[in-house]
């Protein structure tokens, strides 16, 4: 391989298997196939990366073609790469208590209009339901002979009810996804409740936009955590310069009951059992009792920027590995849920979330809560719609005031560059301070 | 090296036609319909890490979707391995027997359609040196405003794309792009531009650059503005993303007889602003969703969905047109779940009578954060502002740190002001900047 520094192969095959009901109707449902590759080499410079769908493994001439074609790729490059020393391995994959593949589609379909029945109401005039069941076979393999393969098969269902009265139209949306097996039986209940949400909604006031304290869920924390801190600590964002964190490590930005995590390890949604670069994954404290303590980071922007740890480099089947957040959250404090709507006193409870976005360069972000309550003296009372809060990355940290004792971690998907991953986050309720929730109701 | 793939490109075309007459034969035997879609394509892009160039890619790309149609009920999968077609088929034909049965009418037969590759530019080539010196040209423009360069982006694509089913169908078409994104920073003051066109020649990198790093420098320093009602003019990029995230997807013929869609019961009301014309035009020459035929080879023609503000019509697919006894609009697109066909659009344009909106002092909101969590349902929405600007006679005077903006984007096309002279393609929509003269902005 002369003058290639490196290279890397990441290779994915794999099977999609959808079912679509749509009010009673089964739509679609069927298995899909797919095969993807990428190649990765660096030479005197920077990268070259050669994406090829439909890959045959190969080796010899024929191999040495492709690093070939990789490499002169790379001659447009400037930059010098280099790649910081790492750990290798891989961790087992946790075991499924039911194998999505023993089980027929005509069962699964089945289940699910089970799940999409159960969201039927006289005001519901939409109840869809969708299963997705991922299998991927994943093979990497280095130019230092590191070579690892593994399976992993993620698989859940979304449901949505919408329920409309006199041109008032709202939504309720539940979802379930898991990398621990099938998980389609006895979850008529998610259909029930993405209906009475809808339903209730249609009664709820819109929130009175500016600031206020705000009681948020577990799901709907884990989703500010991510976006208020996650983003801004990825390594990639900090060697570029377009993010506030830089050059904070060992700074005070945050209350110090709060300490927040992302870890790939953990067997959540988001979980990896080695980074798309053969990296062993390991728990990142992205901050640590309020104090700046570690980004996240592939090979490259750990030896660019330091003050991290890799294992974070993620990808879609076929795309080169960007770093990433897999199953991130605030850990617990020790505070109880009565405490916490205690010293709210008066401002909103905020549930759910359809994510949000964040400009790290800047340090604002913005997230959403798919509905809450009025808190009034403590206590919970008129139901609010759907509702998005923005805050500032460096002063935010500082307003998180209670964390509780009950961390849940919710599923989901994060978008960057292109690529979306599976990611879970997490968080015990917390009571938010002067948030500013952009509310457009008058009073 | 440009030739070379081009030579192996059409290459593989030829190979492609003769699996593809064994498919529809083999398939011929168990089902009564059935249509291969099939794209192939080659890309290059170069990425810059600050102002260097850090990677640079190639990739090659492939896609065969299959769907059969047997009793009414309709099946499908994909693979990225036409090599393995016939397990594609299998896995179709079986996806079928899952479907509940539903009216079919069948898929549509051959006729001579004149304008294809409305969206391919013969000059454009994957070439990696190419798109270097875009990069180059990018950070040539970015040089005129003092900010930092952080992230970057330039590419290049050819596809083909084959639709053939068992009526005799047998279209082809061609397009190419190019695509550009530069990222800036100044302090804490981020910019951003990009640009998207089917011709190289359409596109000016040196023109992204310069306003990457225009809104970086000028929204420096920028002040609090006090909660309450404003004249905002959205940019299109900003009104893009409230449009395409919860307008759009409400005139899909399926949401709406589904029950998912506000504009259900809206058919012949005013939803928008009189001045407000909204239609699909994908016979376009030169833009990106130009075609001559859909995604199931309907002959694509233009589709007005709101003139003078009145909504006259849904998009449909076949087969969202059999089952409500509709007729198609020729609005079929690639995108569904296993190859599937599904309704979207080609070249959504907001149109009407342009103005001068910049004549009085209003606030100028460039982009938008978040506007994906807008509710699809109910249209409301919360978002965070960026590179929002105080304007006066066209002229951005005083920027505005940090503020959100909510409302509902049903309720805001009512209240549309004015539609600017400029008109600006952000992907598929080709949009004009609007007016609205009272806007709730909450401060901080």
């Amino acid at each position: 391989m002369s003058g290639v520094n490196y290279y890397d192969l990441r290779h994915v095959t794999g099977q999609v298997t959808h079912i679509d009901i749509d009010n009673g109707v089964v739509e679609s449902a069927g298995t899909s196939f797919f095969n993807k590759a990428v190649l990765r080499v660096l030479d005197r410079t920077g990268w070259g990366v050669i994406q090829i769908d439909n890959y045959t493994p190969c080796t010899g001439r024929k191999f040495e073609n492709l690093i070939g074609a990789a490499q002169k790729l790379a001659g447009i490059t400037e930059e010098i790469v280099e790649l910081g020393d790492v750990p290798h391995g891989i961790l087992p994959i946790p075991p499924m208590k039911e194998d999505p593949r023993s089980i027929s589609i005509e069962e699964k379909s089945s289940l699910l209009a089970g799940i999409e029945e159960a969201a039927r109401h006289p005001l519901v005039t939409n109840r869809r339901a969708n299963y997705i069941e991922r299998i991927e076979q994943v093979r990497f393999e280095d130019s230092s002979a590191n070579v690892y393969s593994y399976e992993m098969c993620r698989s859940g269902f979304n449901v949505l009810a919408v329920a409309s009265r006199n041109g008032n139209v709202q939504m309720g949306y539940e979802r379930e996804h898991t990398i621990h097996g099938f998980d389609l039986r006895h979850r008529q209940e998610s259909g029930k409740k993405a209906a009475e949400i809808a339903v209730a909604l249609l009664d709820a006031g819109a929130v009175k936009g500016g600031k206020m304290h705000a009681v948020l869920d577990p799901e709907l924390a884990g989703v500010f955590a991510h976006e208020a801190v996650g983003h801004a600590s990825e390594g990639d964002l900090i060697q570029e310069g377009s993010s506030v964190l830089k050059g904070k490590t060992g700074e005070k930005i945050g209350n110090e009951i709060l300490t927040i995590v992302d870890n790939p390890a953990l067997c959540e949604f988001g979980f990896d059992p080695v980074d798309a670069e053969g990296t062993a994954v390991l728990r990142t404290e992205i901050i640590n009792r309020g104090v700046v303590n570690a980004f996240l980071h592939n090979r490259e922007s750990l030896a660019a920027v330091g003050n991290g740890i890799a294992g974070h480099a993620r990808a879609m089947p076929g795309e080169p590995p960007l770093v990433r957040m897999s199953n991130t959250f605030i850990e617990n404090g020790d505070a109880t849920e009565a405490e916490i709507f205690a010293e709210c006193r008066n401002g909103i409870f905020l549930k759910g979330s359809r994510g949000g976005q964040v400009d790290p360069g800047r340090g604002i972000f913005q997230f959403n809560a798919e509905y809450g309550y009025l808190v009034e003296n403590g206590e919970c009372t008129k139901m609010i719609r759907d509702v998005s809060l923005s805050g500032d990355i460096l002063s935010a940290l500082h307003n998180i005031t209670l964390c509780g004792n009950d961390r849940k971690m919710s599923p989901g998907y994060c978008g960057k560059g292109g690529q979306s991953v599976p990611v879970s986050d997490g968080a015990p309720h917390v009571l938010l301070l002067n948030a500013v929730v952009g509310g457009s109701g008058l009073d | 090296m440009t030739g070379r793939l081009t030579f192996f490109f059409s290459m593989r075309w030829w190979v492609a036609v003769a699996w593809i007459e064994d498919l529809i034969r083999e398939g011929q035997k168990s089902v009564d319909e059935i249509e291969v879609f099939y794209v192939e394509g080659t890309s290059v892009s170069a990425d810059l890490k600050q102002k260097k160039v850090n990677l640079a890619t190639t990739s090659r790309d492939c896609g065969l979707g299959i769907r059969i149609i047997h009793k009414g009920r309709i099946g499908s999968s994909s693979t990225n391995d036409p090599d393995k077609w016939r397990d594609c088929l299998k896995a179709a034909i079986a996806s079928g027997k899952l479907a509940t049965p539903q009216t079919w009418n069948g898929l549509p037969e051959p006729v001579s359609i004149l304008s294809s590759s409305l969206s391919f530019d013969p000059a454009l080539e994957c070439d990696p040196d190419i798109a270097r010196d875009l990069l180059r040209q990018m950070l040539e423009g970015a040089s005129e405003h003092p900010a930092d360069i952080t992230a970057g982006s330039a590419s290049l694509s050819v596809s083909s794309v084959t639709l053939a089913n068992s009526y005799g169908i047998r279209y082809e078409d061609h397009h190419t792009g190019v695509s550009l994104s530069l990222e800036a920073i100044e302090r804490q003051s981020t910019g951003s531009e990009f640009d998207y066109k089917s011709y190289i020649g359409d596109v000016n990198p040196r023109h992204v650059g310069q306003q990457a790093a225009f809104f970086a420098s000028k929204s420096t320093d920028g002040k609090e503005i006090p909660t309450g009602d404003y004249p905002v003019v959205l940019s299109p990029l900003a009104y893009a993303e409230l449009l395409g995230n919860v307008f759009i997807p409400a005139l899909n013929g399926r949401s709406v007889h589904s029950g998912r869609s506000r504009l259900a019961q809206s058919l012949g009301q005013t939803i928008a602003d009189p001045r407000i014309q909204m239609y699909d035009d994908p016979l376009l020459p030169r833009a990106s969703g130009s075609t001559g035929w859909d995604a199931e080879g309907t002959p694509a023609r233009r589709i007005d969905f709101i003139w003078d503000g009145v909504l006259q019509t849904f998009a449909y697919d076949l087969k969202t047109a059999y089952r409500y006894d509709k007729k198609t609009t020729g609005s079929a697109v690639r995108g569904g779940f296993g190859g599937l066909p599904a309704i979207g659009h080609h070249n959504f344009i907001v149109d009407g009578k342009r103005d001068n909106i910049l004549d009085e002092r209003v606030l100028y909101v460039h982009n938008v954060v978040g506007a994906h969590t807008a509710n699809p349902m109910s249209g409301d929405y919360s978002v965070e502002i960026s590179n929002a600007f105080w304007m006066e006679d066209g002229g951005f005077e005083e920027p505005v740190r940090s503020a959100m903006m909510s409302g509902n984007v049903f309720d805001l096309h009512k209240d549309i002001a004015g539609l600017s002279k400029e008109t600006r393609a952000i992907g598929s929509l080709i949009l004009p900047s609007i007016k609205i003269n009272k806007q709730r902005i909450i401060g901080k």
